[in-house]
């Protein structure tokens, strides 16, 4: 009796454990997990908000927080979009206060508003205190933060990405670039990728 | 001499099969070394099909185009694979067409994954298309010039 109690308990705790998402910053998941997803995304382009939105919380419950696939948010703010470079400056900056998430939910869910007003900032900063809305305010013009970025873009074009959004799926170092936002389809690669 | 028969043409019909053979070999080669979700995912964002449709097409579709590449490259059955081909690329160029013209940024799955839909790719698939159709019709005229020469 005492035996499977421990166990019942022992396998609640493994459950518990397995259904908590690991997310620092950028990042989500167990770095040893044997899929890694980078997501290139650009917080203007109304497909990477319907990844965001729709994709995201299923990969996230499904793979990530069941140790199948690391996550990692790359910035890719396309030319075309005026405000995207300002958008992906202040994800970034948040991210240095451990805000990441917060932010980039906030301006996709405001999306259609600041991508014709322009309102980046304030956007950004409605889900800050106002102590980390003027760290992040800072951090956004520092120039690392445009490094960063620019390294995210570079890392993309190397790897021969030229839409957003794009998922680059990395499974024993081969490289599987995906830009379909339909979850039923990117679950069966997962799957198919994970069965090797 | 038979215009229909003579060298050039015979050579270039030659040249035209063996060409477009090894464009749908090598299409194919591409689209099978991949997972073929890969290429599920392409024809997916052209949002012309259900999902059974677009599963089923992404499992067959490579395998059709190896089957017609070899079968052009052996120079068997000629009539039908030019016209398979040129049906083929017709129904790719139609798609492409509609997807451009209605600004979507996919990509086109022809020959593997990165391709975005552009004037290029429509002028690449025109071509190939304009190749099947000439392929076809001298594989067409031919046979019925050998019937009317065995017939005089």
């Amino acid at each position: 009796m005492r035996f499977v109690t421990v166990v019942s308990l022992l396998c609640l705790m493994a459950g518990a454990a397995a259904s908590q998402i690991p997310v620092n910053g950028k990042t989500a998941g167990m770095s040893i997990a044997p899929v890694v997803i980078e997501i290139f995304s650009d917080f203007q382009c109304p497909a990477c908000k319907t990844l965001h939105e729709e994709m995201l919380p299923s990969l996230l419950a499904n793979y990530v927080a069941k140790g199948r696939v690391y996550l990692i948010h790359r910035e890719f703010p396309l030319t075309m979009h005026a405000y995207a470079g300002q958008a992906a400056a202040y994800a970034c900056a948040a991210e240095r206060v451990g805000k990441y998430d917060q932010v980039a939910n906030a301006l996709f869910r405001k999306q259609a508003t600041w991508s014709v007003d322009g309102k980046v900032d304030e956007t950004a900063c409605s889900v800050l205190t106002p102590d980390e809305a003027r760290k992040v305010r800072a951090l956004a013009k520092d120039p690392s933060i445009a490094a960063e970025i620019q390294r995210d873009v570079q890392a993309g074009q190397k790897a021969g990405i030229n839409q957003t959004p794009t998922l680059l799926i990395t499974r024993d170092r081969k490289q599987y670039p995906v830009t379909s936002t339909n979850y039923d389809l990117v679950r069966r690669l997962l799957d198919e990728l994970l069965a090797k | 001499m038979n215009f229909w028969r003579s060298n050039r043409l015979v050579a270039l019909q030659v040249a035209l099969r063996i060409f477009l053979g090894g464009v749908f070999v090598y299409a194919a080669w591409l689209k099978l070394r991949e997972p073929w979700m890969l290429f599920a995912m392409s024809v997916d964002a052209y949002g012309l099909l259900p999902s059974w449709a677009v599963i089923a097409l992404a499992r067959s579709l490579p395998w059709a185009e190896l089957l017609l590449g070899l079968v052009l490259l052996s120079g068997k059955w000629i009539r039908i694979t030019s016209a398979a081909a040129a049906a083929l690329l017709l129904g790719f160029l139609t798609a492409m067409a509609f997807s451009y013209v209605k600004g979507m940024r996919i990509e086109c799955g022809c020959f593997g994954s990165g391709d975005i839909i552009s004037p290029r790719t429509l002028a690449r698939d025109g071509s190939l298309l304009a190749a099947a159709l000439v392929l076809a019709l001298l594989s067409f005229r031919g046979r019925a010039s050998r019937i009317s020469s065995r017939r005089s």
